[in-house]
């Protein structure tokens, strides 16, 4: 929907307009009741305003003062010095940034895609399914509950290069003995693949939701139109799916713009620098090199991004496909 | 253009309900058939055997000579038009209509034509880029008919496709439908709760009621002689009055209540086995169309005193619901319009020219046509003839 802000201006004016003026001791008792439940309600609200204040919003606002300061630390703490722009301009500058953003960027749509395409088949198949659909659901979302960090170590007892069991079957058939973790590129696979395998159940699930909430007569229209199962598929479930693809890639968007567990468990963000997302960079900066000020710069300039391609993705699937398409 | 045979079929659902039993039925190639009964009786069960939606459970199925119980909806060429419309919400009015000539690979300038066209007869033409969330009910309805239409397939398959639509659009739809049906000289069944619609539009109506076929026949012979009570009662709008009987132990008068009524004795040649139940009871059926107003001092032995319950001046006509003091025999399932319920609470209706001056409560003659009136057994409650 274009917004039609000339449209919206004129009905304020008229609702403005329209109000009539209260009479005076109805506005009195009426305000003081709103008054009394809105503060019932703001003391009622006030620990976990200041809860969520302390934990989310105080830290985000503090790594963003960071990020523009000059942070210098002593013995005794450490001080903000005159506000800059250096940190960020260190950032632009540093290949290591950039290959970061590009190596998470990458990662991202990588594992993103083929979560949802591989997602995508698996819930055609279990919403199928007449019999142990609740169970197929529950066996799929065991990867998905499992904490990565404890994940990430199970990929880490497989990718292993001395004892590792995807390394003894590469023996055992003859495939030699390669170190996964030990190459970029083996690497970044690798941690796909266990990314992979731990989320393609979580697109698998939402879209499951999403294909019982199909009303089911039109693919039964469809099929009296003539259409094949790959033409259904592609004329009416993919399209009328879309609201519920875009959930679940937003969602994995968010999160894998985030990657911190599994390079933190199963390379440390290497070999070199191969697998060293934005996190893991801001956590290096941060907590190996001291250096407070680039570390924050690094992750608002993450924070941004992904809000900005979030953003842009909404827009682009509003567009496409609105919510008043289903009906 | 092909033929449709039923043989036999039956559906039971997976749950044992046994929706439709043992139906026979031959559509031919070019015929409308209309498909009435109570709610729940097994129609749209019917239409989605055919349609391949439904797995037949007895019997066969074939659509042009071939038996086509096994094939897949999208290989039988038929063209449905669904109970609640089923359209794609993600498609335009007009994407909706060509989706189906679309995937047969027409060039698009024909699948453009032909929506336009189908378009217009629908009067839809406005609305082509609207999608059908976009609509009311009754244009929805029509993008529904429209999906149909478009297409020259084996068979139409018609769930209560104009029931949404007002009075007037639906007299214009009628004739659309049946001309298009004609043009194309496609085997239609059309399920229709509208009294109107099975007279006018079928060819044949087969009336089916708990999932068994009653009877099949043209309008007239299922008005003149429905083969049993529920037919009668379900043909006809008001429904038939039905009441208890009894025929005289010469079988020449029949007794309603306190009152007796001459059988004409051409009524014997065309039900000779009604003799076989003088003396017993039966159940009468007079059409609320067979009563009309006495002349005062004109014959009296084919005329019923009756108390006057309700009038209903329709303009064209006046409905007066009466009360007599015979037994009235209930036809429950048949009982399916409003109307029909008023109809049991004034025991009896006639349907009679406008201008009648006369009051509730006041008594009225009603003069019966004596040849039409029918006969049912009260155990079988088959027509006696
Ligand atoms: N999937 C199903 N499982 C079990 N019973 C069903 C199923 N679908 C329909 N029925 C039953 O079968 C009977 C016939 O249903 P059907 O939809 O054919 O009726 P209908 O004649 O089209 O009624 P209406 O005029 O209300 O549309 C009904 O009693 C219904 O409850
Ligand atoms: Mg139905």
């Amino acid at each position: 929907m274009p917004d039609l802000p000339g449209k919206q201006e004129k009905l304020t004016v008229i609702a403005e307009r329209v109000e009539a003026p209260p009479r005076p001791e109805a506005k009195l008792r009426r305000d003081s009741h709103t008054r009394r439940m809105a503060r019932v309600g703001w003391a009622m609200s006030t620990p976990a305003l200041v809860f969520v204040g302390l934990v989310t919003i105080f830290p985000i606002a503090f790594s963003f003062v960071l990020s523009f300061s000059n942070v210098v630390v002593s013995g005794s703490g450490f001080a903000l010095e005159n506000p800059t722009f250096g940190n960020y301009s260190e950032l632009f500058h540093s290949s290591v940034w950039r290959y970061s953003l590009a190596f998470t960027i990458f990662y991202t749509v990588v594992t993103v895609l083929v979560e949802v395409v591989l997602g995508t088949m698996i819930a055609l198949v279990v919403e199928r399914l007449t019999k142990g659909r609740g169970l197929m659901m529950s066996l799929l979302l065991l990867p998905w509950s499992m904490i990565t960090v404890i994940s990430a170590e199970l990929w880490q007892y497989i990718f292993e290069g001395t004892y590792g069991v995807l390394q003894a079957i590469f023996q055992a058939v003859g495939l030699g003995s390669p170190v996964f973790l030990g190459t970029p590129t083996s690497a970044v696979v690798a941690m796909m693949v266990a990314d992979i395998w731990k989320t393609t159940p979580f697109v698998a699930v939402i879209v499951v939701a999403g294909l019982v909430m199909l009303p089911g007569e039109i693919f039964e229209a469809a099929s009296v139109d003539g259409a094949s199962g790959w033409t259904t598929f592609f004329k009416i479930t993919l399209p009328l799916l879309r609201p519920t693809i875009a959930i679940a890639v937003l969602f994995r968007i968010l999160q894998a713009f985030g990657l911190f567990d599994l390079p933190f468990v199963l390379t440390g963000g290497g070999p070199g620098t191969a697998t060293t997302s934005l996190a893991i960079l801001s956590y290096k900066v941060m907590f190996e090199d001291i250096a407070y000020g680039p570390g924050a710069a690094v992750a608002v300039s993450a924070t941004l991004l992904v809000i900005l391609g979030s953003l842009a993705f909404l827009k682009v699937f509003r567009s496409q496909v609105g919510r008043e398409d289903v009906q | 253009m092909a033929s449709i045979l039923l043989e036999k079929v039956g559906k039971v659902y997976p749950n044992g309900y046994r929706a439709v039993e043992n139906l026979d039925l031959e559509i031919a190639e070019g015929e409308f058939l209309v498909l009435v009964g109570p709610s729940g009786c097994g129609k749209t069960t019917v239409l989605r055997m055919i349609a391949g939606l439904e797995e037949i459970s007895t019997g066969d199925l074939k659509i042009g000579g071939a038996v086509v119980n096994d094939l897949e909806p999208k290989d039988r060429d038929v063209a449905m038009v669904f109970q609640n419309y089923a359209l794609y919400p993600h498609m335009t009015v007009a994407e909706n209509i060509g989706f189906a000539l679309k995937l047969r690979k027409l060039p698009k300038e024909e699948v453009r034509r032909k929506v336009e066209e189908a378009a217009e007869i629908l009067g839809l033409s406005e609305w082509l880029d609207r999608k059908p969330k976009q609509l009311s009910g009754g244009q929805r309805q029509r993008v529904a008919m429209g999906r149909a239409i478009v297409r020259s397939p084996k068979a139409f398959l018609m769930d209560e496709p104009l029931s949404n639509l007002d009075a007037k659009l639906r007299v214009k739809m009628r004739s659309e439908v049946r001309r298009i049906q004609e043009r194309l000289g496609v085997a239609t069944v059309y399920v229709t709760h509208d009294q109107v619609e099975a007279m006018t539009m079928g060819d044949r109506v087969a009336v089916m009621r708990d999932g068994v076929l009653q009877q099949c026949d043209t309008p007239q012979q299922l008005y003149d002689h429905p083969v049993n009570q529920f037919v009668g009662a379900f043909i006809g709008s008001p429904a038939m009055n039905l009441y208890e009987a009894k025929l005289g132990p010469d079988a020449t008068v029949i007794s309603l209540g306190s009152q007796t009524l001459r059988i004409p004795e051409s009524t014997f040649a065309r039900r000779p086995a009604l003799r076989g139940f003088a003396g017993r009871m039966v159940t009468v059926g007079i059409r609320p169309e067979d009563l009309s107003v006495a002349i005062p001092g004109g014959p009296t032995d084919g005329s019923l005193i009756t108390e006057v319950q309700l009038l209903e001046a329709l303009g064209s006509e006046m409905m007066v619901h009466f009360s007599i003091d015979a037994n009235l025999v209930t036809e429950e399932a048949a009982a399916e319009e409003e109307e029909d319920i008023l109809v049991h609470k004034g025991e009896g209706v006639a349907r009679v020219a406008p201008d009648l001056t006369v009051r509730t409560g006041e008594t009225l003659m009603l003069q019966v046509a004596m040849e039409r009136i029918h006969f049912f057994d009260p155990e079988t409650t088959w027509a006696i003839w």
